[in-house]
């Protein structure tokens, strides 16, 4: 078991760095003009060196990389126009454009994509779970028929329309918006309730699938028949004993989903006008900010590359039938 | 699962009275021609009404995109030409549909909406064509040869599967067009919108292919897996068929299920990422006409010129629609475990 989670660990670490070097080569390598473009149309030869100089661009690439990398392990300075600012380990560069550090921006932002992401996933785990659960219990009727039929279609919409007919048309919901938690609980809730229900109802058609085939099986088997005949009601059959066997694929899904949740929030941040991940990278790619677009993507696969590996090994500890390899 | 039944029926009962028969004279007339699992599957699809419907529709919606120019011509527009003269000084259109303007024309730029619409449909279809083509065939091409050859090969090819798999897509999708066209173009600045449309274009196909690849080659190893240790590839191996022919001629034909499934799910979700993309603003640009971009520019005017919006989310949630419950029809059709 630890030898295992010790291979899952450096072949996530492998990842990880794999990106990183993919990512700089991509933009520090492409023949961008990162200074021109942050500078803007009017501009001055010194103020292009000194940007240069302060981002560490007039340096050789290799360099560039290893300086790069040494401040994610140990901060670097950024100066510009004779004002030095400290960017504090982990650092992944400076963004002139909105002139604070990228790990600013991004812890900034992290909150309200997470947000985004828990708050749909209790509506669709519920709303899913449940509508599941009832569809295989009485399967094979119109009402199961009708559950289905449900689900495939809201699966086949496209899910960025959906989201804006929700924005355009649904007034009827609180404004969209992003108040911290921490601040005003009820308008944090009020803001992301559009996001949440949109993301719910979409996400909720697979869940039911999937809960569905699950609960099928599980009620299939001998167990259940078992705690029937000694007399269990049928609704603590259903729902403590099937459910319990029912749940453990769904949950490995819901794992794997939830990455991708993550890093996926970005049509109903920028439909819903909500400043996370998604739209500050989107905003980073119209100003071709460059280090904020880097280290949204680096975050991006750190945050998927854990989750996955959370995933493998809690999955490895919950269930011991899963071969271990 | 009818069609198997009843032959495997025919197998162990119609045949041996044929047999018994056949001495007296009275040969019965027993169709007993086997169908291959493929053609089964086509003849489950045939019943299945919806498959019927959507594929109709998909149809129509290729013959919309490759008649576009035909389509404009009758109408007597072309999606490029601006009717400044039919909007009013705040830009909203002073027409409503008519024999001139089928879906009336673009607010402010006063384009020919129906015109747009037709053309709209191409670079979806071609975006999501190609990007199904191609990453289908790099998946099967490394899920083959990484589930046959094993050892190091498949140690490298599954890491970098792995590795496409756990990479955060989307961010990706928004990063790489930048880098691109500054590697293809050179510059950043002052490049006419033509050529930046056409960049875009490619890197879309590009950036899709790139990650799209992935899911289906560790679909093919693991069905590989299995397949390899069965009689006839080993009966092949010892026959001293070479490798090539192995791959491509006996393992190949059997994986023919997954691969349609793979590409019937494919194709929407890839016109649907390519008009999410675009919608984001990350995708293709103008001139390019796209529902994607149509749909972006029109939810500014969504109060005051509905239908501006309304025509492009008509096409592809139809589109869309049609194409995903023909993947459903056409897994279940192909998949053996499901029953009607």
């Amino acid at each position: 078991m630890l030898l295992y989670i010790l291979k899952r660990v450096l072949s996530a670490i492998s990842v990880v760095i794999v990106t990183l070097v993919a990512s700089f080569a991509l933009f520090f390598f492409a023949p961008t003009d990162p200074a021109g473009v942050i500078c803007g149309p009017r501009c001055t030869p010194e103020r292009i060196a000194d940007i240069e100089q302060s981002l560490g661009l007039n340096q050789p690439k290799a360099e560039q990389v290893l300086l790069y990398m040494k401040g994610i392990v140990a901060g670097r300075e950024f100066s510009s126009g004779g004002v030095t600012q400290h960017c504090a380990a982990p650092c992944l560069g400076y963004s002139y454009t909105l002139g604070q550090p990228v790990t600013k921006l991004i812890g900034a932002a992290l909150p309200v994509t997470i947000s985004i992401v828990i708050g749909g996933a209790v509506v669709y785990l519920l709303v899913g779970i449940l509508a599941g659960t009832i569809a295989a219990q009485v399967r094979g009727t119109s009402a199961d028929r009708f559950v289905v039929g449900t689900t495939l279609v809201v699966q086949a919409i496209p899910y960025f329309v959906f989201a804006l007919m929700i924005a355009l048309y649904a007034t009827f919901l609180p404004a969209s918006g992003y108040t911290s938690f921490f601040e005003n609980p009820f308008l944090w809730a009020s803001g992301l309730l559009a996001a949440w229900l949109t993301i719910g109802v979409t996400n909720a058609a697979a869940y039911t699938r999937y809960s569905r085939a699950s609960m099928i099986e599980a009620l299939g088997q001998d167990f259940v028949r078992t705690a029937t005949s000694k007399g269990i009601s049928r609704r603590r059959v259903v729902y403590r004993h099937g459910l319990r066997a029912g749940l453990t694929p769904v949950v490995t899904i819901f794992g794997i989903d939830l990455a991708f949740q993550l890093t996926g929030a970005i049509f109903t941040e920028s439909i819903f006008g909500l400043p996370g991940i998604g739209l500050l990278a989107l905003r980073a790619f119209n100003q071709y900010d460059l280090p904020v677009l880097m280290g949204g993507v680096l975050i991006g696969s750190v945050v998927l590359v854990v989750m996955n590996l959370v995933v493998d090994i809690a999955y490895t500890a919950l269930d011991p039938r899963v071969r271990l390899g | 699962m009818e069609p198997l039944i009843e032959e495997a029926e025919l197998a162990r009962q119609g045949a041996p009275t044929d047999a018994i028969a056949a001495p007296t004279g009275e040969i019965k007339k027993v169709d007993t021609r086997r169908k291959s699992p493929t053609q089964i599957a086509l003849a489950r699809l045939r019943k299945d009404k919806v498959a019927v419907i959507c594929a109709s529709i998909f149809v129509a919606f290729v013959l919309i995109a490759i008649f576009a120019p035909l389509l404009a011509k009758l109408e007597g527009q072309d999606p490029t030409t601006l009717h400044q003269d039919l909007t009013d000084r705040y830009g909203y259109p002073t027409i409503t549909p008519n024999g001139e303007h089928w879906f009336g024309v673009e607010p402010r730029l006063g384009r020919d909406l129906f015109a747009r619409w037709v053309y709209g449909a191409r670079p979806s279809l071609i975006v999501a064509g190609s990007v199904t083509v191609i990453t289908t065939i790099i998946g099967v091409v490394v899920g083959l040869v990484s589930g046959f050859m094993g050892g190091w090969i498949d140690r490298v090819l599954s890491w970098v599967i792995d590795f496409v798999l756990s990479l955060p897509y989307l961010l990706f999708a928004i990063a790489v067009p930048a880098a691109l066209l500054a590697i293809f173009l050179g510059t950043t600045e002052g490049v006419a919108a033509n050529e930046v449309a056409t960049v875009r274009f490619y890197s879309l196909i590009l950036v899709l292919s790139f990650f799209g690849w992935a899911s289906l080659a560790r679909l093919i190893r693991g069905e590989v897996l299995t397949l390899r240790e069965r009689e006839f590839i080993a009966a092949a191996k010892v026959l001293g068929v070479p490798t090539r022919k192995v791959l491509f001629k006996e393992l190949l034909p059997n994986l023919v299920a997954p691969i349609v499934i793979s590409v019937s799910l494919a194709l929407p979700s890839y016109i649907v990422t390519e008009a999410g993309l675009t919608y984001l603003g990350v995708g293709l640009t103008e001139p390019t006409p796209s529902w994607g971009l149509t749909i972006a520019q029109a939810q500014n005017w969504y109060r005051a010129d509905p239908l501006y919006l309304w025509i492009p989310v008509a096409g592809i949630t139809i589109l869309v629609l049609a194409l995903s419950l023909l993947g459903d029809s056409i897994r279940d059709a192909f998949d053996p475990r499901t029953r009607r």
